[in-house]
């Protein structure tokens, strides 16, 4: 089943998407996108988040089948069954997730689903640990390919993953958000890489939120945006805002409210906040009418920060200030959320679907527990009817009535329906982790007006995101963490990507340098 | 230092916390050979062998389901099954296939109603344990029969003076260490398992690991386990009977979580399932040896195994 | 196979618990072949042998709407049925015996409860755990010595009817029907049906998770009790191997009903129903002489099937 190997003619896409069509239930996420990849090419695939990048791979990857619309590799049409299947017609991913399984040994998971054989059937362990030391080692890795992979940290699982994408017998490479994790040397050692693919005949497609390295390492660009194709060209000759407005597709500016004027009280204050015992202290105000944003790599702790707040995640010390109520850090894991929405605070998750909505039940359920849990529970469940439906009119959820189960409605209209189960309960702070995830850019838009009216009327937003761009348009101020700690502040208005991404790189002298040459 | 700690107490470690039971069995072997005569003689340490033994088998078969984040609740209607069938009147030659084709029937349903038909394994398989206890009572409605004479010889022969127990445990180990440590299949174990208990439950599937037909096979194997150790009962009982499987259900999940296994999924070990099954016959040996009334020593491995399973926290709440 | 199961009417049919289906199909049955056992005092003789398993369901669904199991209801019903029949407390009035009951499951339903809502410890296993330490604590305060005879005055009580329907009837259809308003019209059912659709958004939004599943363990343990004390009053003499089979058949009655593991798609009347069907099943089987190893081949093969329905729902 291997494609033909018919590298070395120029010309001859070795992947071909042609009209790819995908729903989600009721979420169309992709319609009729086009992806060509030559050999030797690195092509940046580019848009916000939930324009369908990953969908698009997941498909190529063999994880999900698509609807509508064929593939062919190396001029041969194919049905993609599995990620096996897959992997058998050259095709090798990194995915954003990270997916290593932790009871794992580094070089098992190397070789997972692709194990060398020895003497009747046993596993080659001599040879999967010899290779996956050398790969390891191309990297610049020290790490024994013995050592379990819950062993250890973000940044060398991340590179693992790497090594595994790029270390398997393919021809194209998916390399999906690779350097979230990494810091500006380790960036450098997997642009070799990139490099030694490109210059091997391989197609790589990288998907990354740094604009600086798409321009480093790419030569080609597909931009998606809301799961439609918007355009494939040749980097040279692109600006980086001419990137970013074919990715918006307007100008952003459009997209954002207007920043607050009047912070007053202070509404929510964080003292001393430690995640580890090792770790610096963290403190930080929000005031009322203030929407703070909190930037940073992924894995660098921002999300710890955010969720010690309500005590999901357990940080070694600290106190935490909601309106007039003290509590002492870490909060008690099963009354925390409890016991901050009772102060006026609430958290929302990230992860809307598996954390935040119940899926299978009634917009009116969705919006309403959150009033029914601040009462007892033999009390008499109030029906909440005005609460609801003021919810769901001011927000404009586009429902077919409140008790449409929740799973029935589009990306944005869920995330409204989330949003508004806090707003309902009268929430006086509100936690929010990646606001617009996979959310199309009209309802984005429609959130951030909604969060400005929120924080307008008296409340406090602190919000966590991945997309720079979000956090500039929409905050009033920004912190940026590095390292369990934050290390730099910046009013909004005056804040650049650049900026953000050389504090969250922090004290690499390589990216002062860059930042000196910017 | 404190990485080889953490090794040898299951943390950071994929084969659980044995090192526990192994100290408690060696502590519980020593009290008993010093505080009993009967202890420590030849004929009891062959009773103890033969005891532990059809545990050992069927726990080695509940570990690789339990592994999978699942659980099969048949095993011990199967074992029932098993002696029913070979107290029938037919030779071994007819019986003795028999079993195993029933076994690997048993473990395709149970197999093929967990990963194809979205059924909980737990509710999949206690519906197979009735159904299956349901054919065995009408089979053999009490003890009764007789099994032919080479599965009798099978359990009680021996040869230079060396019992045939000693081989069914060396070649059970050695088949399970195969399956487990020494194929493709035991790593995809792991792999599965690991995904499921870390809350990503395809991750082994975009890893391109046939995950349902590995699921499918770690339910026959362990089928096919439970047959194994219902041969071995038939030996020793000469008959067949209905009651002789069911307790052997509940005592498999002890060993298997006793031995260090994590019940929500990959994190267990072979040796570790072993030492569980023998600190649990050890457990019976010795409150036989004191004259502990048979309801007491169900208590007592009940509130034995609620020790254990409290012990291991998991993340999630529920089955 | 698939789009025949996509189309508007299946999935809406899909959607109807099986046990509506199974009653149905035996009450036709039993009509069509034994015409002269549709009458009511025979239908009541029938019914009311299930109030018990009826009793136990409604915790059963209680736990399994909450993504639990409750395996223990055995040991609680011989417990309870060994100290009313053990003669222990010649003098026990009907407040007593009730007090008890309730009191002795409370304290089971705790011990599950902490240990899989605080603990988080694998349902299944604790509860069965709790199960055979309890039969075996009753075999052993048994041993040597039969249970007696059962106080006369539960028999009555039993035996008694209101407006021509048994007593143990009634009782079975006022407690569902109080829980049945308990959950949709309390908190605590908003609650339950939270953590039974998505247990960490339950936590996310604010729902007591752990408190509620301990208190649906609680519950079960009542409802373990209360059935465990009809269930002694309609035998005349106290036993130490019966209701072994109850826990296992409020599962699959549960399953029947359309409830299985958070899912509620069932209500509590579902479950009600898949009890009737057994109902119904024990009076045709009986009638077709159809000895226990079928009963149990049957009661397997419902639950798989019932399972396998939901299965390919979802």
């Amino acid at each position: 089943m291997h494609p033909n190997r018919s590298v070395e003619t120029p010309g001859v896409p070795l992947v071909e998407m042609r009209n790819i069509s995908k729903s989600f239930g009721p979420n169309r996420v992709l319609s009729s996108v086009s992806l060509t990849l030559a050999p030797g090419s690195v092509h940046a695939l580019m848009g916000e988040n939930g324009a369908g990048k990953s969908t698009l791979m997941k498909i190529l990857a063999g994880v999900h089948h698509y609807d509508d619309g064929e593939i062919e590799c190396g001029g041969q049409a194919e049905r993609i069954q599995s990620p096996k299947h897959a992997q058998e017609l050259g095709i090798s991913t990194v995915f954003q997730e990270l997916s290593l399984l932790p009871n794992l040994t580094i070089a098992e998971n190397m070789f997972l689903g692709r194990e060398p054989i020895a003497l009747f059937g046993t596993l080659d362990r001599k040879r999967m640990y010899e290779e996956t030391k050398a790969a390891l080692e191309e990297l610049d890795l020290k790490l024994s390919p013995g050592l379990l992979v819950s062993e250890l940290s973000i940044a060398e699982r991340q590179f693992v993953e790497i090594a595994h994408g790029i270390k398997a017998r393919a021809d194209v490479f998916i390399l999906d958000e690779p350097t979230a994790a990494l810091n500006a040397a380790d960036v450098e050692v997997l642009n070799r890489q990139i490099a030694r693919l490109k210059a091997a005949g391989k197609a790589v497609v990288y998907i990354s939120h740094r604009m600086d390295e798409i321009f480093n390492v790419c030569d080609t660009v597909t931009v998606l945006k809301d799961g439609r194709h918007v355009a494939s060209e040749a980097l040279e000759g692109i600006t980086e805002s001419d990137l970013i407005g074919l990715m918006v597709g307007r100008d952003i500016k459009d997209l954002f409210p207007q920043r607050g004027a009047n912070f007053e009280d202070v509404l929510l204050s964080v003292q001393d906040l430690k995640l580890q015992a090792d770790s610096p202290p963290v403190s930080f105000q929000l005031k009322t009418g203030e929407i703070v944003g909190l930037a940073g790599l992924e894995g660098q702790g921002q999300q710890d920060i955010v969720r010690s707040l309500v005590g999901v995640f357990k940080p070694d010390s600290g106190h935490i200030l909601v309106s007039g109520g003290a509590r002492a850090l870490p909060l008690p894991a099963r009354e925390g959320i409890r016991d901050m929405q009772r102060l006026g605070l609430a958290f929302v998750p990230e992860d809307r679907k598996e954390e935040g909505l119940y899926l299978g039940l009634s917009v009116a359920h969705n919006v309403g527990i959150s009033l029914h849990s601040q009462r007892p529970g033999l009390a008499w469940a109030k029906r909440y009817k005005q609460q609801v439906t003021d919810a769901v009119t001011s927000m404009s959820v586009k429902a077919s009535s409140k008790d449409t189960s929740v799973g029935n409605l589009s990306g944005g209209n869920q995330q409204k329906v989330l949003l508004g189960r806090y707003l309902a309960a009268g929430m006086k702070v509100l936690v929010i982790e990646e606001p617009t995830r996979g959310v199309d850019i009209g309802a984005k838009s429609e959130i951030y007006t909604l969060l400005r009216q929120f924080a307008d009327q008296g409340g406090a937003v602190l919000v966590l995101s991945r997309e720079t761009i979000e956090l500039i348009g929409m905050s009033d101020r920004i912190m940026v963490c590095h390292d369990q700690a934050i290390i730099a502040e910046m009013q909004a208005a005056e804040a650049t990507e650049h900026a953000i991404l050389d504090a969250a790189l922090s004290t690499s002298s390589e990216a002062n340098e860059r930042a000196a040459v910017a | 230092m404190k990485a080889v700690f953490a090794h040898l107490t299951g943390q950071n470690s994929r084969q659980g916390l044995w090192i526990l039971p192994l100290i408690a069995g060696i502590v519980g072997f020593a009290w008993l050979a010093v505080s009993t005569d009967q202890f420590a003689t030849p004929q009891n340490a062959k009773n103890l062998l033969a005891q532990a033994m059809p545990l050992i088998i069927v726990a080695i078969g509940q570990m690789m389901v339990v592994l999978l984040g699942g659980l099969d609740l048949s095993v011990g209607a199967v074992i029932s099954f098993t002696t029913a069938i070979l107290a029938l009147d037919a030779p071994a030659a007819i019986t003795i296939p028999a079993v195993f084709i029933a076994a690997i029937a048993i473990g395709f349903i149970n197999g093929t109603t967990v990963t194809r038909l979205n059924v909980n394994p737990i509710i999949a398989t206690l519906a197979m344990q009735m159904i299956i206890m349901g054919l065995t009572r009408l089979m053999r409605p009490v003890a009764g029969g007789e099994v032919p004479e080479v599965v009798k010889q099978l359990v009680s022969g021996a040869v230079f003076g060396v019992p045939f127990t000693v081989f069914w445990g060396l070649l059970v180990c050695l088949l399970a260490w195969k399956m487990l440590y020494g194929s493709r299949f035991g790593l995809h174990i792991f792999a599965i398992g690991g995904g499921i208990a870390s809350g990503q439950s395809d991750a082994a599937h975009t890893f391109g690991i046939a995950d349902k037909r590995t699921t499918l096979l770690a339910y026959i194997g362990c089928s096919c386990f439970a047959a194994l150790a219902g041969i071995f009962l038939a030996g020793r009982i000469v008959s067949g009977d209905p009651n002789i499987g069911p307790p052997f259900t509940l005592d498999s999940v002890t060993a298997v979580a006793i031995g260090g296994t994590q019940l929500s999924g990959g994190v267990g070990s072979l040796h570790g399932t072993i030492i569980g099954a023998l600190v649990l016959a050890l457990l019976s040996n010795g409150m036989n040896l004191a004259n502990v009334s048979a309801f007491v020593q169900t208590a007592i491995k009940g509130a034995v195994l609620l020790a254990v399973v409290a012990f291991q926290s998991r993340k999630k709440i529920g089955l | 196979m698939t789009s025949a199961l996509s189309s508007p009417l299946a999935q809406r049919l899909l959607r109807i618990p099986p046990a509506y289906y199974v009653f149905g199909a035996l009450l036709l049955t039993l009509w069509l072949t034994r015409p002269q056992l549709f009458n009511p005092n025979v239908m009541g003789i029938f019914i009311r042998q299930v109030a018990p398993l009826g009793i136990l369901v409604l915790g059963q669904l209680l736990v399994m709407r909450v993504r639990s199991i409750d395996l223990s209801g055995a040991g609680v019903i011989l417990l309870v049925n060994y100290i009313i029949s053990s003669g222990l407390f010649p003098n026990g009035t009907l407040a007593f015996y009730l007090f008890m009951s309730i009191g002795i499951g409370l304290s089971v339903g705790l011990v599950n409860g902490v240990l899989v809502g605080l603990r988080r410890s694998s349902a299944v296993i604790v509860t069965l755990a709790t199960n055979i330490i309890l039969i075996g604590v009753v075999q052993l305060l048994a041993s040597g010595k039969p249970p007696g005879d059962v106080p006369g005055f539960l028999r009555d009580i039993y035996n008694s009817k209101v407006l021509n329907v048994p007593s143990a009837v009634i009782i079975w259809v006022v407690l569902t029907g109080v829980l049945s308003i308990f959950l949709s019209r309390t908190v605590y059912g908003r609650y339950v049906e939270s953590v039974g659709e998505n247990p960490t958004a339950a936590h996310f939004s604010g729902v007591p998770v752990a408190r509620t599943v301990v208190t649906a363990h609680l519950l079960a343990g009542v409802m373990a009790g209360l059935a465990g004390l009809v269930q002694t009053s309609s035998i005349a003499v106290g036993s130490i191997r019966f209701g072994l089979d109850l826990p296992l058949n409020a599962v699959a009655a549960t399953i029947l009903g359309g409830v299985i593991f958070g899912r509620g798609d069932g209500g509590v009347w579902g479950p009600f129903f898949g009890v009737m069907s057994f109902a119904m099943l024990f009076i045709v089987m009986t009638t077709f002489g159809i000895q226990e190893p079928g009963k149990l081949i049957a009661q397997g093969s419902i639950i798989l099937i019932a399972a396998i329905f939901y299965g390919l729902r979802s």
